[in-house]
């Protein structure tokens, strides 16, 4: 074998499988940016508040304009 | 289900995305229906009024929290869920207090950590709300 050869049979090949499992494994990720968020990436989209169907809901006899919060949890990750 | 998020009637509230048109904007049109069906499921259910806020904190974080919650209504809860902050907060009022006590708010708090840390931020929110509803029970 010529060292042509001897490169392309050690260092071509394997590098091509590497190519062919890298790309099943991230192709779709670099193709079509997911929407994702992570953990500790920013997060600067305006502030959005979802509110279900207006038939969903129970109308209720208002009380009044407000309420007040009474109880509830919290946490952080 | 039409797969579109209806927005809260304030002022406020009609800033950010806009329903099922995610250009630029936080969710995908996917995961926008994801939260609305748990959301009006969620709701139907329990005939307690779910609301999901995504956004910043101004601090102190539970205030704002309790301030935004102060626009709804007494059996209304509200899920605010700020991801740059890393913050939740979960506020039920005089009558979804009652329904809903804060040691079942606390293990769907728990539970949407869990999903938040991981990095699903809409799969969170979906566990969270289908857990308050189960433990609201139906009306």
């Amino acid at each position: 074998m010529t060292v042509v050869q001897t490169v392309l049979v050690f260092v071509g090949i394997p590098a091509g499988i590497i190519a062919v499992i890298a790309l099943a494994v991230y192709g779709k990720a670099i193709v079509r940016q997911p929407n994702r968020y992570r953990p500790g990436k920013t997060w600067d989209y305006p502030g959005a508040w979802y509110v279900p169907h207006p038939e969903a809901v129970v109308a209720r006899p208002s009380t009044g304009s407000t309420t007040t919060a009474v109880g509830g949890a919290s946490g952080e990750w | 289900m039409s797969g579109e998020i209806t927005r809260a009637p304030s002022r406020e509230l009609q800033e950010g995305p806009q329903g099922d048109a995610p250009a630029g904007g936080a969710f995908t049109a996917r995961q926008l229906s994801r939260l609305d069906e748990a959301l009006t499921l969620s709701s139907r259910e329990t005939g307690l009024t779910f609301s999901v806020y995504v956004g910043e904190f101004k601090a102190p974080a539970r205030a704002h929290a309790e301030a935004l919650f102060e626009r709804l209504d007494d059996g209304s809860v509200l899920v605010a869920v700020s991801p740059a902050q890393r913050l939740l907060h979960i506020v039920t009022g005089p009558e979804s207090a009652k329904r809903l006590p804060n040691r079942a708010c606390a293990l769907a708090a728990l539970a949407m950590r869990a999903s938040f840390a991981n990095g699903d931020l809409v799969g969170g929110i979906v566990t969270g709300l289908r857990m308050l509803a189960d433990a609201a029970g139906t009306h």
